[in-house]
């Protein structure tokens, strides 16, 4: 577990910058410093928080900015699946425990050194999430507390930040050419839906379920041809 | 803290350890089924359809900023480099244009 926890400390390091970033925002938008803590140790997913609080800011619907956030998760079903010979032979409570405290960044390292040895497993893991939740609760609550203190920055340009945040997840998320034409329709979907006067959540997810629809055919086609 | 808050605090949560929950008892059939598609666009489309959601409207320095941010991103493939880039390029427009 010790090995595990100091491992991850040049990630941790990354991920509290992030964290402090996060959590400024978080308090710009209206989140007392406290709740920033909160949702950091009970939600632990800096992609999904930052989509939420945007969507809540922007739109003030909770069932929508909270799901919205939760979608970015869905990642979390494959790569806790993927832990399921780190985590063989613990208890229950241990497991759950184990799944929440995974992070990208923890995960990552365990698989990568249990590649190397097959003595790295459960430990590691468990070790290098507390050190990661830790961290990012600490570091988001950090950031909310100067962003509290801090004069209204959106002058400054601080609501792109927001913007400038989901060009770098998209980058994160690019896997090749084949997105192209799906992400140009969900854009343009977004785009011409907001244009009309839609709520921005629904256009969102009108552009997502089209972009959707536009990967479907698209697997279909190449699925027919090869 | 508004009700609201909480709320969406609440949500969040609940979902974000459903999720993880789901993995642990179903991620590998879930990962073999036909459908495991939807959940690896999903999270990119949502994304792509919150930065057009962002930029309609906006003035062209909003425009300008995120090509940048955009380059940023490409070039760093870095979350916090990117946000730097974005907001220091959006607010360098917005004084020039004052």
């Amino acid at each position: 577990m010790k090995y595990g926890a100091i491992a991850i400390l040049p990630l941790a390091f990354g991920a509290a910058i992030y964290g402090f970033a996060f959590g400024l925002l978080a308090a710009q938008v209206g989140f007392p410093w406290w709740g920033v803590g909160l949702m950091s140790a009970t939600v632990h997913a800096g992609s999904s928080q930052i989509v939420a609080v945007e969507q809540f800011a922007s739109t003030q619907t909770v069932v929508g900015a909270a799901l919205a956030g939760a979608a970015l998760n869905l990642r979390y079903i494959g790569i806790v699946a993927s832990l399921s010979d780190v985590l063989a032979g613990l208890s229950l409570k241990t497991k759950l425990l184990a799944i929440h405290i995974t992070g990208d960044e923890n995960w990552a390292l365990t698989m990568a050194e249990r590649a190397k040895s097959r003595d790295i497993g459960a430990a590691f893991l468990i070790g290098s999430g507390l050190v990661m939740i830790t961290v990012w609760t600490t570091s988001t609550t950090a950031g909310a507390i100067i962003g509290t203190a801090l004069p209204d920055l959106e002058r400054f340009g601080l609501g792109f930040a927001f913007t400038a945040a989901f060009i770098a997840m998209a980058r994160g998320l690019w896997r090749g050419r084949p997105q192209i034409v799906p992400w140009l329709v969900a854009a343009v979907v977004t785009m011409i839906f907001m244009s009309f006067g839609t709520p921005r959540a629904y256009a969102i997810v009108a552009g997502t379920l089209c972009g959707l629809g536009v990967s479907s055919i698209q697997r279909r086609i190449s699925g027919e041809t090869s | 803290m508004t009700g609201d808050h909480w709320a969406v605090i609440a949500i969040l949560a609940v979902a974000a350890f459903s999720i993880r929950v789901l993995g642990l008892v179903a991620g590998g059939r879930i990962s073999a089924s036909r459908y495991a598609w939807v959940l690896d666009q999903l999270p990119g489309l949502i994304v792509v359809s919150l930065v057009a959601s962002s930029l309609v409207g906006e003035p062209t320095q909003t425009w300008v900023a995120a090509v940048a941010a955009l380059c940023a991103a490409i070039l760093t493939n870095h979350v916090v480099a990117t946000m730097i880039v974005g907001v220091t390029a959006f607010a360098g427009l917005t004084y020039l244009a004052l």
